[in-house]
């Protein structure tokens, strides 16, 4: 089937239409999706985790990448996983699921809610991967709750092969004391969106986001993520760090939207960017959007290429520009990999991006 | 350092607010026609390339839509612009020959007795023509050319750089205030300084709207020849009317070799304007521009100037404020492009949003494939007096190679209560502390500005700041 | 009597931390106030100077005859209080010799004479070994812990309070600077103003006339004595002497 989606991770406030950045769109052409072969989810549940599917408490939740896209994903999708988290629980292991695209699975669609009762905590770990180049398509929605003092641990992994277009679309909402945790690493495909809104709703409630992206040969990523605060004393961190490479692009929007109320809300966002060719193309759009007196709200960017100083220590030390560089990269992305509560998916990332570096050619 | 702010009297801001009686010697007919552009050529005498120039941006104007991204500009009606009035007086080079009225509003303003202090030379626009216009001997002997735009172009010597040069840069389809500024473009001063010829002392513009409901299109061209040096000022201010006023003019700035251009702006129009205003500035190898722009004044501000740096190492220095109290909708900012290798740009700027107004800074930082070795940095911060005000921050860069150093921090918050109960400590009034508090905040920006202008902001603040709490 | 307070409650964010503390300190003399870490030490002299965050549940502070429990900050000050403050505020914009200036004219009414205001204040910046520039750099800004001490003996000097509260002004700074900070301590005490420090070492303490000292724990004061009370402090520790006090 085709598909065209429009209104794709827009800012919530345009700027100047000619720099295009206001927002994308999502072409594609890809197999019609058919009911999704295989086994999901690895092994067995956690105590206290069901998969239940309850009406999502929140009606008029909002995702990162746009209306458009949560509704494609709900009406074709063809897998997704509806879990919940029972008061007062707390899953000591982490919910793993594992979806890959292959010749008899071309199409993955899925659909995921996570609701975290009050007092639970969650761990959900989302893997995406694919058989080698084989061509594939995965477009995938997860709605999130927290409830009052619940926590949510969401790990998206995407470690699709070049022949693929992905994204993924989330939006979420923490009650009072709640608490969102999400870490998304972009490493491989095609072409690769995300975008992630989380509304911090509830006094004290919190999101933790943290991100790793890496762009070589002519992956595009496009990133929109978006903090609302309209809690009192509510607070974000967002944190996106990553290379580019060949002929790499990246787009990453990231607003901290304080609405009248947030009181005492704090919103601090940072990116890191390391930039390796000549060819490739970053672009950000850092907003801050603020109503309200008593906030603090930061945010930092830099994009450049590897500190000189730091690479001439590192090479005075033996190593070839190449491995420095790479040594480099691989540090910066280790302190969001460390968060990966399962070994062998630590280990197994931990190895794709070395994997990924080591075809380099433009590492100098 | 000007630190004497505290024992000037507090200007009044009814000065600004002294409505002079509307007697134009030719007014033209509200709202926008082939037939009124046609006549506006006609009265001014044009050459026939600015003719066709004018009604070719008329068609461009009425084929492009109104911004769909920034403050809403429902309140203007096009059709009520009355886009060109005339004073009855012909320009002058001397004072006295200035009508007593206009004159006094001027010297209200303080302008001509900024010349006698401290300028090279003036231009003062009222409505839509220049009224006056001096300049040292001194300086014209160094072979400064500083005129009004309608001399300018019928200038045997100079005319046809002024045709080379007139929205060059800002071209009429750069977008549709653009193009309306094309079609009734009307006064403004062209500055040229010859190569090598450094201008000692600050040339100064100042425009003043008096009419009610009308539109101000002026145009500014300056020309800096290879190694010339200039620092340019420009004041804007206008009474309140209750109707909305517009000013869309437009600022083009050709910096060339190893050339530096100082602009300065305080705008203080008053807050039924609609300030939709085009600057621009072309900076070759080892050119310097700099701008500070203070923005006090307008109902709604459409402000962005823009630098392209188009030869190596030049580089461009962006300082800027912006104030928006009750009814204000300020998007201001600036562009940056770095279009060759080894370019520099630093954008800094403050804002501060109380008693319901908005504040949006916007800015785009633009790295081209070819432009190896840039350094850019951007650096904003606001401050927020109210929970009934706004205050967004919309910054973009766009990077097309890697061999580059680019920094961008933004930050927002209040004054902090503990700074406010350290400076009470010491015997100040909540009132003075905020004050202090706020006034401090706008220094690193008030002391980039001619100390009058230093002077009148920090009064200006004061102004705003009395009554702010409770 | 300069300052009497009387039954004083505090409380931050409905956490009481003061419970009912009595201090009287009379004009001419020396206070010093001693305690473990979280006692109230630092709620008590913003309560004194009127931090609007400290909230009087009870009690009063009367200062110079006048009732001051609930006058806002500037008042105090222009009373006659002074607070050295363990972190002062930075404040970028604002010069260190704009802000003294218009501190003093807040507080005396006066217009101050420029002339003769920057003279006294370059003779008193010698005085505790500051260099001239730190006049025009903004107030704290960028200061290193001892210079920050240094800036408030400075605009205690200008100001000449009747009562100072020194807030742990010695922490932080090395031998030589502790020094400097004590001749200046020094050269503002008179017959005629007093003096409340806040201190955890007895070195700022040695080339001051001490003439009382008293101990705080748990937001209470339970014992007060002389100079001797320092090194007994020194010697057996806080939880000893508060035992001892019960």
């Amino acid at each position: 089937m085709d598909v065209a989606l429009r209104n794709v991770n827009m800012l919530p406030v345009r700027t100047w239409n000619r720099l295009g950045i206001n927002d994308t769109g999502l072409q594609e052409k890809f197999s019609d999706p058919a009911p999704y072969r295989g086994k999901a989810l690895a092994g067995s549940l956690p105590e206290g985790v069901s998969l239940t599917k309850k009406p999502f408490p929140v009606s008029d939740a909002e995702t990162g990448m746009g209306k458009d896209t949560a509704d494609f994903v709900e009406s074709h999708s063809n897998c997704g996983v509806s879990l919940c988290a029972a008061a007062g629980t707390k899953a000591e292991k982490p919910v793993v699921l594992n979806y890959e695209i292959s010749e008899k699975n071309p199409t993955v669609i899925d659909c995921n809610e996570i609701t975290a009762e009050e007092g639970s905590e969650i761990t959900v770990v989302m893997g995406y991967r694919s058989e080698g180049d084989v061509p594939g398509f995965h477009g995938g929605l997860t709605k999130l709750y927290a409830g009052k003092g619940a926590v949510i641990h969401l790990m998206q992994i995407q470690l699709l092969g070049d022949g693929c277009t992905h994204f993924d679309n989330v939006g979420a909402f923490a009650e009072e004391g709640g608490k969102i945790d999400i870490v998304q690493a972009e490493l491989g495909g095609k072409h690769a969106f995300s975008g992630v809104k989380t509304r911090l709703g509830g006094t004290k409630s919190q999101l933790n986001m943290n991100a790793i992206y890496l762009g070589d040969h002519q992956r595009s990523i496009d990133i929109n993520y978006i903090a609302q605060h309209t809690g009192r004393k509510t607070s974000s961190n967002i944190n996106v760090s990553g290379a580019l490479l060949d002929e790499g692009q990246k787009t990453f929007r990231g607003t901290i939207d304080f609405v009248r109320g947030a009181k005492q809300a704090v919103g601090h966002e940072n990116e890191y960017n390391l930039l390796f060719s000549p060819k490739v193309r970053n672009r950000t759009a850092p907003l801050i959007l603020c109503q309200e007196e008593d906030v603090d709200g930061q945010h930092a960017a830099s994009t450049g290429r590897i500190d000189a100083a730091r690479l001439f220590y590192l090479m005075s030390r033996g190593l070839s520009e190449a491995e420095a560089k790479k040594l480099i990269i691989e540090a910066q992305f280790h302190p969001v990999i460390d968060r990966i509560p399962d070994m062998e998916l630590k280990k197994e990332v931990s190895d794709f991006v070395k994997g990924r570096l080591s075809q380099l050619e433009s590492m100098g | 350092m000007e630190k004497k702010k505290t024992m000037v009297k507090d200007i009044d801001r009814t000065i600004y607010d002294i409505k002079d009686k509307v007697h134009p010697s030719y007014e033209v007919k509200e709202g926008l026609t082939p037939e009124i552009v046609e006549e506006i050529s006609k009265t001014k005498n044009d050459p026939k390339w600015m003719h066709d120039f004018r009604l070719k941006s008329l068609e461009i104007y009425n084929n492009l839509k109104v911004p769909d991204w920034g403050p809403s500009l429902d309140g203007l009606n096009m059709n009520d612009i009355v886009t060109y009035i005339r004073p009855d007086t012909p320009m002058r080079g001397n004072w006295a020959q200035v009508p007593d009225d206009i004159k006094n509003t001027f010297e209200r303003l303080g302008i001509p007795e900024a010349e006698r202090k401290s300028l090279a030379g003036v231009g003062a626009q009222y409505d839509s023509e220049v009224v006056y216009h001096n300049v040292r001997e001194e300086v014209r002997r160094q072979g400064v050319v500083y005129t009004d735009m309608e001399s300018a172009i019928r200038d045997p010597q100079y005319g046809s750089m002024v045709r080379d040069h007139f929205m060059k840069l800002v071209p009429p389809t750069d977008h549709k205030f653009a193009a309306l500024h094309g079609a009734v473009w009307s006064g403004g001063s062209f500055v040229y300084v010859p190569p090598h010829v450094k201008v000692e002392i600050p040339l100064q513009s100042y425009f003043r709207l008096n009419a009610p409901g009308a539109g101000q299109f002026e145009h500014t061209l300056i020309i800096l020849g290879e190694g010339a040096d200039l620092h340019f000022i420009e004041g804007c201010s206008a009474p309140k009317y209750n109707v909305a006023n517009l000013h869309a003019g437009c600022v083009e700035l050709y910096v060339a070799k190893n050339a530096h251009l100082r602009y300065s702006t305080i705008e203080n129009w008053s807050k039924n304007m609609y300030n939709l205003n085009t600057k621009r500035a072309l900076v070759e190898e080892g050119g310097n521009m700099e701008w500070v722009s203070g923005s006090f004044g307008s109902h709604v501000s459409y402000l962005y100037p823009m630098s392209i740096l188009n030869g190596e190492n030049s580089r461009m220095e962006f300082t800027g404020i912006t104030f928006a109290g009750k009814g204000q909708n300020l998007d201001t900012g600036a562009k940056v492009v770095h279009a060759a290798p080894h370019t520099y740009s630093d954008i800094s700027t403050k804002s501060i949003s109380k008693d319901g107004g908005t504040c949006t800074y916007r800015s785009s930082v633009v790295i081209l494939p070819q432009a190896y070795g840039c350094k850019s940095s951007v650096n904003c911060e606001s401050l927020m007096l109210d929970d009934r005000s706004r205050s967004d921050t919309i910054p973009v860069m766009d990077i097309q190679n890697d061999d580059v150093d680019v920094g961008h921090e933004a930050k927002i918050g209040r004054i902090s209560d503990d700074a406010i109960f350290y400076l009470m400590s010491r015997g100040m009034s909540e009132e003075d502390a905020r004050a202090m508090i706020v006034t401090g905040f706008a220094e690193p920006i008030a002391k980039e500005l001619p100390v009058e202008y230093a002077v009148e902001m920090n009064n200006l603040i004061k102004l705003e700041m009395e009554g702010a709490i409770g | 009597m300069l300052l009497e307070i009387k039954n004083l409650k505090v409380s931050v964010d409905g956490n009481t931390i003061l419970h009912g503390l009595n201090l009287n300190v009379g004009k001419g003399e020396t206070h010093v106030l001693m305690g473990p870490n979280g006692a109230g030490k630092s709620t008590l002299v913003n309560t004194i100077m009127g931090h609007p965050e400290y909230k009087v549940d009870e009690g009063s502070i009367i200062f110079d005859g006048k009732d001051i429990t609930h006058l806002p900050a500037n008042e105090r000050a222009k009373a006659g209080l002074f607070l050295s403050f363990q972190n002062p505020e930075e404040v970028p914009g604002v010069t260190l010799e704009n802000f003294m200036r218009t501190s003093r004219m807040a507080i005396t009414g006066k217009p101050v004479k420029l002339f003769a205001y920057k003279k006294e204040l370059k003779e008193k910046m010698a005085e505790l070994n500051m260099n001239d520039g730190y006049a025009e750099r903004y107030l704290n800004v960028g200061f290193s812990g001892g210079e920050k001490k240094k800036s408030e003996i400075l605009q205690m000097l200008m100001l000449n309070p009747k009562l100072a509260i020194l807030d742990e002004t010695d922490s932080g700074l090395d031998v030589d600077a502790v020094k400097i900070v004590s001749q200046g301590i020094n050269q503002y005490k008179n017959k005629d103003n007093s003096l409340l420090i806040i201190t955890h070492s007895a070195k700022i303490l040695e080339s001051l006339k001490v003439d009382y000292v008293h101990v705080l724990v748990d937001g209470k004061i339970v014992k007060t004595g002389g100079s001797e009370l320092v090194g007994e402090i020194g010697r057996n520790g806080f939880q000893k002497i508060a035992a001892a006090a019960v």
